[in-house]
C-alpha cells in the first residue's frame, strides 16, 4: 500500500487550524497549503527531481515538506549554517537535480540530468534525505521516508488539539523534525519563537501558550537558569539528544510537577528507538531481548547496545551498521546496573557537548602540529551542566615553558575550532595511558 | 568562596575571548554575565577540581540558580 503523503496526512484537518504561530503572526494550515501548492506549480518538477533544500527558514521549509513530499524523488533537507563546500559536496552526492535556497526566487537546476519521466503528480515515495549531526568532517546522510521519520508519532487529534508544541530544534534535523511532524499530525500548532537567546524564545512560549517542548538536557538546564521558565504551563516535557542524567529529570519534575516527563533515545541513524516515561535516567533492564516492545533492544558483549526495528531509515551508513539478525550497532556504550540499563557514552569517543558531537582525533591532529607538544590525548570529562566538555591531556618537551604552551594551544584551537571543540582542561602528563586493547581511553 | 568563583570566571572568559560585565555582584543575572552555557559548564567543572564537589550532580532540590547570589548560595550550602 502507497503511504499517504504529508499533505495527504493534513487533509483532515480544517483549513482556519492555526498549523504555525511565528513572530510574524499565525499561518493557518489553508495558508500553508496554498503557499504549497502555489510553489509546486510555480517550480514544475518530475517525479524523478531530487531536491536539495538549503537552509530554509522553519516556515519555508514546512511549506517545501508539503510541496514535495508524495510527489519527487528525494528532498535533501540542509540547516543553515552548513557550509558552501560541505552543501556542494553533499548536493553531489544525493545526487539532487534541483536547489532550492528561498521559496520566493527561482530555485537552481542541476545539470545533472534530470531524466524527463513525467510532471511530478502524486503517488510517490519521496525520500527524505538527512545530514548527520555526526563528529566534525563531512555530515553523513541517512535516507528516510515520511513513514520512517513519523514511526512513533501519536496521531490523536483530539489530545493533539490540546498542545502548543514550542520548536527549539533545528526542523532540519531528526529531532526537530520529530517535533514538527508530532504538532502537525496531531493538530497541535507548532510555535516557532524569534531569533535571539533562549529567553527571547521563552519569551515566544509564552506569548503563544506553548504547553509542550522537546529539548536536550543541555537546554533544558540553560532554560532552567532563565527567569520566566517557571511561567510557561508545560503539560509534556521530552528530553533527547544527549543521555538524561537523573538530576535533570528530577530538576523538571521539580520545576513542573504536572508535566508528563518522557526522555527518548533516537538518533538520525536509528530513528526514535523508545520513550522512557518513569522519570529515571537509563531504562529497564527487561526490555532488552523483550518481544513485547516494538523494537528489540540487546547489549552485545563488548557493551554497544544494538537496535533492531521495523523500519530503518536506508543508505550506506546505516547499512553498515546492520548485523546478520537485523540489529543495527548504536555505537553508544551501555552499562546494565540493579536492573537499569545506563549509557556510558559513545564507542567511537566521540564527545558530545551539549548535543554537539567533537571528535577527539580531530582535536588530537591539530594540537600535535603545535611546536613543543610531543603527544596529545582528547577525551570527554563528565560535566553536569552540559554532559561532557572536551578535556586535554599533553606530554610536552622537557624544555617547554608549559603556561606558555597552554596559551598557544588554546589560541591555536580556538581559531580553528568551534568553541565547544576547543580543550577546556588542558594537563601536562609524562606519557599517555592506552586500554588493554591499545586504543586510546576515551571516556573519563 | 566568591572570590575563587569570580577569579575562576575571569580566567574563563580570557581564554574564550569573552568579556564579562563589568560589575559582578550578587544579583548578575548568570545568563547575562557574559559567559555563555559552554563558560559556565567550565566554570562547573574547574570548581568542582578546586573545591572537590559538584553541587549540581548532588542537589537533593535540583534547581538552577538564575543570578550569581543563587549560584554562590549553592556552592555555600554544599561546601564540605
Amino acid at each position: 500500500m502507497m503511504a499517504n503523503s504529508f499533505s495527504e496526512l493534513l487533509c483532515g484537518f480544517k483549513g482556519e487550524h492555526r498549523c504555525l504561530s511565528t513572530p510574524q503572526g499565525v499561518v493557518t494550515l489553508g495558508e500553508l497549503m496554498n503557499a504549497a501548492y502555489s510553489f509546486r506549480s510555480r517550480i514544475g518538477l518530475y517525479s524523478s527531481s531530487r531536491i536539495a533544500l538549503c537552509g530554509l527558514a522553519p516556515v519555508d521549509l514546512l511549506t517545501a515538506f508539503l510541496a514535495f513530499d508524495g510527489y519527487v524523488s528525494a528532498m535533501l533537507l540542509l540547516p543553515a549554517g552548513v557550509d558552501a563546500l560541505t552543501t556542494a559536496m553533499l548536493i553531489a552526492e544525493s545526487g539532487c537535480t534541483c536547489r532550492v535556497d528561498s521559496l520566493h526566487g527561482s530555485p537552481e537546476m542541476l545539470g545533472v540530468g534530470d531524466v524527463e519521466e513525467s510532471f511530478a503528480v502524486p503517488g510517490k515515495e519521496t525520500r527524505w534525505i538527512l545530514a548527520t549531526s555526526g563528529t566534525t568532517g563531512v555530515p553523513k546522510l541517512v535516507e528516510h521516508t515520511l513513514a520512517t521519520l513519523s514511526r512513533t508519532v501519536k496521531r490523536d487529534r483530539v489530545r493533539g488539539a490540546e498542545f502548543v508544541w514550542g520548536l527549539l530544534y533545528d526542523p532540519c534535523r531528526f529531532a526537530g523534525l520529530q517535533v514538527v511532524l508530532q504538532a502537525l499530525l496531531s493538530g497541535s500548532t507548532l510555535s516557532i519563537p524569534k531569533a535571539g537567546g533562549v529567553s527571547a524564545q521563552i519569551e515566544s512560549f509564552l506569548s503563544d501558550g506553548v504547553n509542550a517542548l522537546s529539548a536536550t538536557p543541555s537546554l533544558w538546564r540553560k532554560m532552567l537558569m532563565t527567569e520566566r521558565i517557571g511561567e510557561l504551563s508545560l503539560r509534556q516535557i521530552t528530553v533527547g539528544g544527549e543521555t538524561a542524567d537523573q538530576v535533570i529529570l528530577d530538576a523538571l519534575k521539580f520545576r513542573f510537577p504536572e508535566a508528563r516527563i518522557v526522555h527518548i533515545y533516537a538518533s538520525t541513524e536509528a530513528g526514535t528507538a523508545f520513550a522512557v516515561q518513569d522519570c529515571r535516567a537509563g531504562f529497564p533492564e527487561e526490555w532488552l531481548e523483550n518481544d513485547s516492545i516494538p523494537v528489540g533492544l540487546k547489549v552485545r558483549d563488548d557493551g554497544h547496545l544494538l537496535i533492531r526495528s521495523y523500519k530503518f531509515p536506508s543508505g550506506n551508513e546505516v547499512a553498515g551498521r546492520i548485523d546478520a539478525d537485523g540489529y543495527l550497532d548504536t555505537q553508544d556504550l551501555v552499562r546494565i546496573h540493579d536492573g537499569r540499563v545506563y549509557f556510558l557514552g559513545r564507542a567511537s569517543g566521540s564527545i558530545n557537548v551539549g548535543g554537539n558531537k567533537v571528535n577527539p582525533e580531530e582535536v588530537e591532529n591539530l594540537i600535535r602540529q603545535i611546536d613543543g607538544v610531543i603527544d596529545v590525548r582528547v577525551f570527554g570529562k563528565k560535566s553536569s551542566m552540559l554532559g561532557q566538555i572536551v578535556a586535554a591531556e599533553v606530554v610536552a618537551e622537557a624544555d617547554i615553558d608549559r603556561q606558555e604552551l597552554k596559551r598557544v594551544l588554546i589560541q591555536r584551537c580556538r581559531s580553528v575550532l568551534d568553541s565547544w571543540q576547543v580543550p577546556a582542561f588542558i594537563s601536562f602528563v609524562q606519557e599517555l595511558t592506552e586500554t588493554a586493547a591499545g586504543k586510546r581511553e576515551r571516556i573519563s | 568562596m566568591k572570590e575563587t568563583i569570580i577569579g575562576i570566571m575571569r580566567e574563563i572568559a580570557a581564554e574564550s575571548g569573552n568579556e564579562l560585565v563589568q560589575e559582578l555582584d550578587e544579583t548578575t543575572v548568570l545568563l547575562e554575565s557574559g559567559l555563555d552555557s559552554l563558560g559556565f559548564a567550565i566554570l562547573v567543572a574547574r570548581l568542582e577540581e578546586e573545591l572537590g564537589y559538584d553541587p549540581f550532580s548532588m542537589m537533593e532540590e535540583p534547581v538552577y540558580p538564575r543570578k550569581l547570589g543563587e549560584f554562590l548560595d549553592i556552592y555555600r550550602k554544599y561546601a564540605r
